[in-house]
């Protein structure tokens, strides 16, 4: 009886030892606020640190102001990727109140799943909107179901920049607008500079989905004059626009345009004279690479259009990204949540700061106007192209689907079309097909 | 007998606790979900039957991913065998400070797989020194991450290299075991240095060397990082891994009980075939006597 007793004795002292080892770990249950009253919500920032720094001020600030709420301000983790990481959180059960960083596809992925709070439920909504004056800004994020499940914070139309020197040493003196400007620059560079490349571009030959935002999207987007690609479950691409960038593609290949092996710093290097730049790039290059001057080694202009069309007003892909609020955060969170997100947005002195920190052009319908706003960029020329081009920004598609009908895009029109494994007509059929089956 | 009984279980249970809680529920777990269409976030999810496993089994990723393994294997078990057993070898006939050497060469096996990866992206990147060079006095313009087999040439060099120091530690203390006086009597009967390495070292050595054949095959099975980090899994999936292709869809496409199914097949495929080594080593062992 007694061994018994021991033994059981054992078992029980070995496993609730290890019980209470693994329930330290546990974050238990979520309460609305502490026995003070004070409501803590987790924010998770994008994982760069100006960004991060912005944030953090920001919620001090605001914890002055409001002692009643407290606001830990941390960075997504990136590892394998933040999407992974607020998806791994949502399904741990361990998600934060809110979270920047996050694009319209992986919203309408999130919001399908029922993990999103559509904000325009939450009292306060329509005040940001007034006070950040981004009204009109605001209506292509809403999703099919009505609802506004993103506060989008910047609005970044990409364009393209263009090696100046290089170009003027061809003796073009300013950047390519059409498709023939392109090939005729192309000619010059490799009678000039065999060892040179028009777009020194590894990422062209990839299937990841969202390399394509950068190529595909960016030249479909001019060419279509901003034509949805798809809506809701239905694609409709324009074909026109779509054959168009592929055969121009397909021509710059023939004249041995692309560089398509891995690359460091390709652009800045001069191995390869045109690329995709986003503000963030012009960060780095302060630090990194001092001697890349705007409107002397380099230019900035929108994707070049086919021969025909207008050069003028051309539309491009806008790599834009917003605050959501979690749907498993506790009814105070939430209204903490959108308290913080209302005071943040109705100073535009906050957004000012945003734009000083980060040189991302905050979602705003009055950025060209706002005296602010016009001041800084005057003192920042090579962010005014960025600032200009605000209207004329197409955001990505809201399709949950979007990672696997972007990888179609890749893999059946631009990845072999580069690599000269298809022609423009049948790589686009081919898309077409794998994307409808997809949808 | 009864007390030590026990005491025995009081000892073994934090363990099998963790391995119920970390192994057995996961793997129970993550069964019931390849049998679902559970997105990995939403509440809401249905009952699909084995449907997941037919398309396992006709996904061009997962047939990538099988036919990758076995490439893998093919570079780098043999790669890592060989530059494991010379590491070995020249610690072993050092003589003094082996520990140190030792340890220099395991502090690969402790570096983060991707600041690895994005060393080795920089070395092969086509304006580096190495590719410039090879450009300019021998005209090679080899396009490293961008072919199928050079692709899978350099991952498998990056994790043999990695992979080198741990295996040469267990070899190394495989070669510390041989007796020296056997070397010896064999030189005193004329053997040579073949005879000896054929004769001696490798029937003495061969359960350090089955250790790690069989680690070294466990770990094609397992590689994401380098992966993740340079190729993607291309080019043409030429890359593409047992653990990219459920990353991908668990992660990217958001299939979790999809990517479940191939994960389940993908542990079977990976018992199956260690068990296949296994037996095929042993036989090799037993027919020359080393067993």
């Amino acid at each position: 009886m007694k061994k018994k007793l021991n033994k059981a004795v054992s078992l029980v002292v070995a496993a609730t030892v290890s019980v209470s080892v693994l329930a330290g770990c546990s974050k238990g249950d979520k309460k609305d606020s502490d026995k003070n009253g004070v409501t803590t919500i987790e924010f998770w920032a994008a994982p760069n640190p100006p960004q991060q720094a912005y944030w953090k001020e920001m919620a001090k600030e605001f914890e002055k102001e409001n002692p009643k709420v407290n606001i830990n301000v941390s960075a997504i983790k990136e590892s394998p990727s933040s999407e992974a990481s607020i998806q791994s959180a949502i399904a741990g059960k361990s998600a934060p109140t809110m979270s920047e960083n996050i694009n319209r596809g992986f919203a309408a992925q999130l919001a399908e799943s029922k993990a999103l709070v559509p904000l325009n439920e939450i009292e306060g909504w329509e005040d940001i909107l007034t006070n950040r004056n981004m009204t009109e800004t605001v209506e292509p994020w809403e999703f099919s179901d009505g609802n506004q499940y993103v506060l989008p914070i910047y609005s970044n139309p990409m364009l393209f920049g263009w090696r100046l020197d290089i170009l003027k040493e061809l003796g073009i003196n300013e950047a390519p607008k059409t498709y023939s400007e392109m090939l005729e620059a192309t000619k010059r560079l490799k009678a000039k500079y065999p060892d040179k490349f028009l777009w020194a571009k590894p990422d062209l030959a990839d299937p990841t989905a969202w390399k394509r935002w950068f190529d595909f999207f960016m030249l479909y987007d001019a060419a279509s004059e901003g034509n949805n690609f798809i809506e809701g479950n239905k694609l409709v691409a324009d074909d026109k626009a779509g054959l168009q960038v592929l055969t121009f593609m397909d021509d710059l290949r023939k004249e041995n345009a692309y560089l398509l092996k891995t690359v460091t710093d390709p652009f800045e290097t001069g191995v390869g004279i045109f690329t995709d730049i986003g503000p963030w790039t012009l960060t780095y290059w302060e630090e990194k690479f001092p001697k890349m001057v705007y409107g002397e080694t380099f230019t900035l202009a929108p994707p070049p259009v086919p021969d025909n069309m207008n050069t003028e007003n051309v539309r491009t892909f806008a790599d834009t990204k917003g605050l959501v609020i979690y749907a498993s955060a506790t009814d105070q969170q939430k209204h903490a949540a959108m308290k913080f997100i209302s005071w943040v947005y109705a100073n535009p002195e906050h957004d000012l700061k945003w734009l000083e920190q980060t040189n991302l052009p905050p979602a705003r319908d009055d950025l060209a106007e706002n005296e602010a706003f016009t001041t800084f960029f005057s003192e920042n020329p090579a962010l005014q192209p960025y600032a200009n081009a605000v209207p004329f920004g197409i955001p990505s598609i809201d399709n949950p689907k979007y990672n696997e009908l972007q990888t179609f895009i890749g893999q059946h029109a631009v990845n072999p079309i580069v690599k000269g494994k298809n022609t423009p007509k049948n790589g686009w059929n081919d898309m077409k097909k794998a994307i409808e089956g997809g949808l | 007998m009864r007390k030590q009984n026990g005491v025995g279980w009081l000892f073994a249970s934090p363990y099998l606790l963790y391995a119920i809680l970390f192994f057995a529920i996961p793997l129970v777990w993550s069964f019931y979900l390849s049998t679902t269409d559970w997105n990995l976030i939403s509440p809401e999810y249905n009952f699909k039957g084995i449907t997941n496993y037919i398309d396992v089994f006709r996904s061009p990723g997962v047939q990538a991913a099988l036919l990758v393994t076995f490439k893998f294997m093919a570079v780098f078990v043999p790669l890592v065998i060989v530059m494991s057993m010379i590491v070995a070898a020249i610690v072993h006939g050092l003589p003094k400070f082996k520990g140190i050497f030792l340890i220099g060469f395991f502090l690969p096996y402790l570096a983060s797989g991707v600041v690895s990866s994005f060393i080795v992206k920089g070395l092969l990147s086509y304006n580096s020194p190495l590719n410039t060079t090879l450009r300019g006095k021998f005209g090679m313009d080899i396009d490293w991450l961008g072919s199928p087999f050079a692709a899978l040439c350099v991952v498998a060099v990056i994790i043999a290299w990695k992979f080198t120091g741990y295996y040469a530690l267990i070899l190394t203390s495989g070669f510390e075991s041989i007796n020296a006086e056997i070397y010896e009597a064999a030189a005193i009967d004329g053997a040579n240095a073949w005879q000896r390495f054929f004769k001696i070292t490798l029937p003495l050595l061969y359960p350090a060397i089955y250790t790690v054949i069989i680690l070294s095959i466990g770990v094609t099975f397992g590689i994401f990082t380098e992966v993740y980090q340079l190729t993607g899994g291309g080019p043409d999936y030429a890359t593409n891994t047992w653990q990219m292709e459920i990353f991908t869809q668990a992660f990217k496409n958001l299939q979790a009980g999809y990517a479940s199914a191939i994960a389940i097949v993908a542990s079977v495929v990976t018992f199956l075939s260690i068990f296949v080594i296994r037996k095929l080593l042993e036989m090799w062992g037993k027919r020359n006597g080393w067993v």
